[in-house]
């Protein structure tokens, strides 16, 4: 299928009863969702339930779809409730897991030890600590920080993904920034970055 | 130099690159001459440099996505059809939606007919809701759809399952890879496959179960 086709033009498609557009559509964000979640939820398998169940809500959800906003926002507003849904229940019901171990690059740094292992350690337990400085911020700080520094969305885009006021999202950017200003302190204060 | 009160909170914006260009001069004007300033910057700088660092090493494996679309199909075909309605919800629906069509015109010929309609819309058909036949045709799209993406993992499996036979030349590997394949292909023609290269294998392999498979 031609790349060039905009997505909301897929959506019409997918809408007129063209099945192999819907696909083109996952195959368009599949990654980005994917990317999205994993960054959110630091846990693979987790990732990839909540990727499928976003594309699940999308492929119902499309034949009423109205092209209000653009339709990556709308799929990323899917993804974000979802993340914020999976951190509430989480917060209910904590479950200590393996962490960082669930993540590939946590992964692919284990499997190369033997090039330089302390640095290895080192590098690895530096990302740990800074991507659990990301997860104790709250739901809402989270995703505004995750969508606007890593998704790529501007403060309008992530307003009408988290259903917010612009100056809203703002205020949750500033807030996650000096938190994670106060969490990573500490580390820099003893030479450790 | 400008009170650093009239720049509160423009440190972020700042290091997040949000603000409009004109404000930013301005503020780059007052770092010049504003140490507390300019050392929030750097902090800050600091803090988005490390999260973003830490954040560019979660990468996907080249692998991690290729099964997202069967699974969603297999999600879709598992759910329960959107919209389902019983006699009586369909009645009470159709009802609320007489009655807000109807409403400051109630007379008894007008109710007459909403009730004639109720009955045909009942026994018939949804008048107000004429895309359920594109609703059936999606389900089962979905249905082939996810068979599309089972056909193809089988596909998939088989060549892995050759590969390691002739690449890798590990027998009992690829005599598990086989049995994997065989699950995934239950109810299909490529159980038939499966069991071939397993004869082919090691002779012994095959179940009791396998066999009566061969048999059909």
């Amino acid at each position: 299928m031609d790349k060039l086709i905009d997505d909301e033009m897929l959506v019409a498609q997918f809408q007129s009863g063209r099945q192999n557009a819907f696909d083109e559509l996952m195959k368009r964000y599949k990654s980005k969702i994917f990317s999205y979640l994993l960054r959110s939820v630091r846990n693979y398998e987790d990732a990839e339930d909540i990727t499928i169940e976003v594309f699940f809500k999308a492929y119902r959800a499309l034949g009423n779809w109205q092209p209000k906003a653009k339709f990556s926002t709308w799929l990323y507003k899917i993804a974000a409730n979802l993340a914020i849904d999976y951190h509430r229940a989480k917060a209910r019901h904590p479950v200590y897991a393996l962490d960082d171990e669930d993540i590939p690059e946590a992964k692919l740094i284990a499997t190369d030890l033997v090039s330089n292992p302390v640095k290895q350690l080192e590098e690895k337990e530096r990302g740990r600590i800074i991507r659990e400085a990301v997860d104790q911020l709250s739901p809402k700080q989270k995703v505004v920080f995750l969508l606007t520094r890593y998704e790529g969305l501007q403060l309008k885009e992530a307003a009408e993904t988290l259903g917010m006021a612009e100056g809203t999202v703002k205020i949750h950017l500033h807030r996650a920034i000096k938190r994670l200003q106060t969490i990573l302190r500490p580390l820099w204060e003893g030479d450790e970055i | 130099m400008s009170s650093c009160k009239n720049f509160e909170g423009q440190a972020i914006d700042y290091v997040c690159e949000l603000l409009p260009k004109a404000q930013a001069v301005t503020f780059e004007q007052h770092l010049k001459g504003c140490d507390a300033c300019t050392k929030a910057v750097q902090s800050l700088a600091v803090v988005l440099r490390v999260t973003d660092e830490a954040q560019a090493a979660v990468t996907l494996p080249a692998l991690a996505l290729q099964d997202i679309e069967m699974n969603v199909y297999k999600r879709l075909a598992a759910a329960p059809p959107m919209h389902q309605q019983t006699l009586r919800s369909r009645v009470r629906s159709y009802v609320a939606t007489v009655s807000a069509i109807l409403q400051g015109h109630r007379t008894a010929a007008v109710g007459t007919i909403a009730i004639a309609l109720i009955a045909i819309a009942v026994f018939i058909g949804n008048p107000f809701q004429p895309k359920a036949a594109l609703r059936l045709t999606r389900a089962q799209s979905a249905d082939a759809r996810m068979e599309q993406y089972r056909q193809r993992d089988i596909q998939r499996s088989l060549e892995e399952a050759l590969i390691t036979h002739h690449v890798r030349n590990d027998t009992w590997e690829t005599a598990s890879q086989f049995q994997r394949m065989k699950e995934q292909a239950h109810g299909t023609n490529w159980v038939k496959v499966a069991n071939k290269h397993l004869q082919r294998l090691q002779p012994g392999v095959l179940n009791a179960s396998n066999t009566t498979v061969l048999s059909d």
